[in-house]
């Protein structure tokens, strides 16, 4: 534990609150209250994960997501609003993990930040996967692609491994959600979209006509080399 | 009947009693002309006749002088009768003739002898014997047939024009009628642009002109109830919107101040608890606006998939914790919805029954054709029927008096959700028998 996190977020009564629940909870948090201060912020330390408000002065929290994800594979978690649906598409299309809605309650923070992390503690026992060019090596948390290392975040590198440990296999949006996000009845399945999305980008050679992450219509997700 | 035809038969029923009346008249002075024609004709030539009988003395022989003339001849005379032909005798000779002639005069009568008619003219010859030259009509006759067929003829061709220039002329002049009938129509389907063309400075126009000023009027009227209806919507949206960060702050620190309630001291933990369910109700309440303005907004999507409502009922009702408060009767029933649509209808129906009707909550779900039936039933107290047109508005409750936990917000949050979803939800109710809500999809 004693994981460090990044609490973006502007409005100071919310911050303070934030920031005291997950110290509470366990965690060290560094706040900030402004996009711009907060990039900075994050250059600059070691985080284990971010919390990032989406409506910031300065930079707004997509801004941010952007730039963290530009060089950096750490969780994010986004606060938005859910009145702005469009809000949750463009987060998790830039590469945010896991999102809450405002007004959330502390335990279902702390609950969504532990889940996003756990995904990045590596599981030594499982074996290395490799088929087609794609080497999985869940002990040391990386990907392979023709040798070269492919930089996925938790979730992404979580969501391969889930799908690939069973190839051919026809995986629901629900059972994704269970296995990789820790959600319970009705998560958002456009976590796991946005997600696929994300991973075929960086996976496939055309995105567009994926070889390895098949789309199963009106059921999910399939993983098969072919 | 439609005005048209009426007009159309008028019109025609005008043209046609014309014309009748027109041809009636024309038969009764032709044929009054061709039979005093033909009395003139046939008198003139038994005058000669009669003049010429006293030379024959012999009877055959006057007979024979009055062959090929035309005419059949019966005589009486010197206590005999004679006749030029079998066809025609003295009995076929009228009483009433034979009295005048008998009287000296020379008279004429018609009469139909054996499906022949004849004009009978008769007199008395200087030498005492009655003659009766019997003429043929037949060709008169025959004439008047052919007119008064030729009459009728065109009688009804007359009739027949002016029933289809009747139904021109009707659907012309009706046309302006038409055409606001569609106009109005098109109105009523909520196409307020719709306006007539003014042609012409008739009643017609007058009536388009007066028609269009009503449209417009309506239109502008109508534009301006949107304009308040959209403003009042933006607000409460903007209203819950800006509350919204203010709350985030009280859910936060509420659910931190709900970890250490335990350790408070007594005259602090009381209000610290009901501060923390406050919190609680306020954020539902502003979650619930937040929700209804974006149903209300059309801000909301639809992400269809594959659902058996049997078992996401089942579902829904364990997530919430009510499986044991609730008995749930299912069958299989697989529609293509939104799961979460769905459920947000559902708890807030089955909620709703729980805090209205207390205990004993009949679910059923059902398939129903191409879709399925949900219902939703307490044994509460019941809703008096005034208040169930209402029962789906924001913020009604059939009960100011009674406090109760919801928002006053769950139905139409419902209602709203299963519009969404291409379906409706229905209400029964029995004072002192219980509630149902039945959802169609």
């Amino acid at each position: 534990m004693n994981e460090h996190l990044l609490l973006v977020e502007d409005d100071a009564s919310i911050r303070e609150i934030t920031t005291l629940g997950l110290e509470q909870a366990g965690f060290r948090v560094t706040a900030s209250g402004d996009g711009r201060e907060g990039l900075l912020c994050f250059r600059q330390g070691s985080f284990d994960l971010v919390v990032l408000d989406v409506m910031l002065p300065s930079l707004d929290g997509f801004e941010v997501c952007r730039e963290i994800r530009r060089d950096s594979q750490t969780p994010v978690v986004m606060l938005t609003a859910r009145t702005d649906l469009h809000d949750v598409v463009v987060g998790l299309e830039l590469g945010a993990d896991d999102y809450v809605t405002k007004p959330f309650e502390l335990p279902e923070l702390v609950a969504r930040i532990k889940a996003v992390l756990r995904r990045s503690v590596a599981q030594p026992e499982d074996r290395v996967i490799d088929v087609d060019g794609l080497e999985i090596d869940p002990g040391a948390f990386t990907v392979k692609r023709g040798g070269e290392e492919v930089a996925l975040t938790a979730t992404e590198f979580r969501l391969l491994l889930e799908l690939a440990r069973r190839p051919k296999q026809v995986f629901t949006r629900e059972l994704l959600l269970e296995l990789v996000w820790n959600y319970g009845y009705l998560g958002d399945s456009r976590l796991v979209d946005a997600a696929v999305q994300r991973l075929r980008a960086k996976i496939e050679e055309d995105p567009k006509q994926p070889k390895l992450i098949h789309t199963v219509r009106g059921v999910g997700y399939r993983f098969d080399a072919g | 009947m439609p005005f048209r035809r009426r007009l159309t038969i008028a019109f025609m029923l005008a043209v046609g009693v014309g014309a009748a009346a027109l041809a009636l008249g024309s038969y009764v002075v032709v044929r009054h002309n061709l039979r005093a024609d033909s009395v003139h004709t046939a008198a003139r030539e038994a005058r000669r006749n009669l003049e010429i009988a006293p030379r024959y003395k012999r009877s055959d022989t006057l007979l024979g002088a009055y062959e090929g003339r035309g005419f059949e001849t019966v005589g009486v005379g010197g206590g005999q009768t004679f006749q030029s032909s079998f066809s025609v005798g003295l009995a076929a000779v009228p009483t009433e003739l034979r009295r005048l002639v008998k009287q000296g005069r020379l008279a004429y009568q018609r009469e139909t002898v054996a499906g022949t008619h004849y004009l009978v003219v008769g007199g008395p010859a200087s030498d005492g014997r009655e003659l009766y030259f019997f003429f043929s009509e037949q060709g008169l006759r025959h004439e008047l047939i052919v007119l008064r067929n030729i009459l009728l003829g065109g009688l009804g061709i007359v009739v027949l024009l002016a029933a289809l220039t009747g139904a021109l002329l009707a659907r012309r002049t009706l046309r302006p009628v038409a055409q606001a009938s569609l106009a109005a129509h098109s109105l009523a389907e909520g196409l307020l642009e719709t306006r007539l063309p003014v042609e012409g400075r008739d009643e017609f126009g007058a009536w388009a002109q007066a028609f269009n000023e009503m449209a417009a009027a309506l239109e502008s009227k109508i534009d301006a109830l949107n304009d308040a209806q959209a403003r009042e919507r933006r607000f409460t949206a903007d209203v819950a919107h800006e509350l919204r960060t203010p709350l985030t702050g009280l859910v936060g620190e509420a659910s931190l101040l709900s970890e250490h309630v335990e350790r408070m001291p007594p005259e602090s933990r009381r209000p610290a608890e009901l501060l923390i369910s406050d919190v609680g109700r306020l954020r539902r309440l502003v979650e619930e606006l937040m929700e209804i303005s974006r149903l209300e907004a059309g801000a909301e999507s639809v992400h269809d998939e594959e659902v058996d409502l049997a078992s996401a009922t089942a579902a829904i009702l364990r997530s919430r914790g009510w499986d044991g408060r609730v008995r749930l009767t299912a069958e299989p029933a697989v529609v293509t919805t939104d799961p979460r649509r769905y459920e947000r209808i559902v708890s807030n129906l089955v909620g709703n029954a729980l805090e209205h009707g207390g205990d004993g909550v009949d679910v059923e779900v059902r398939s129903d054709g191409d879709g399925a039936v949900v219902e939703v039933a307490d044994r509460g107290p019941g809703i008096p029927p005034e208040h169930l047109p209402h029962l789906f508005d924001r913020f009604y409750k059939a009960d100011p008096a009674r406090a109760g936990q919801g928002s006053g917000l769950g139905l139409a949050i419902a209602q709203e959700n299963a519009r969404l979803l291409g379906g409706e939800i229905e209400v029964w109710s029995e004072p002192g028998e219980g509630t149902r809500f039945t959802l169609r999809l």
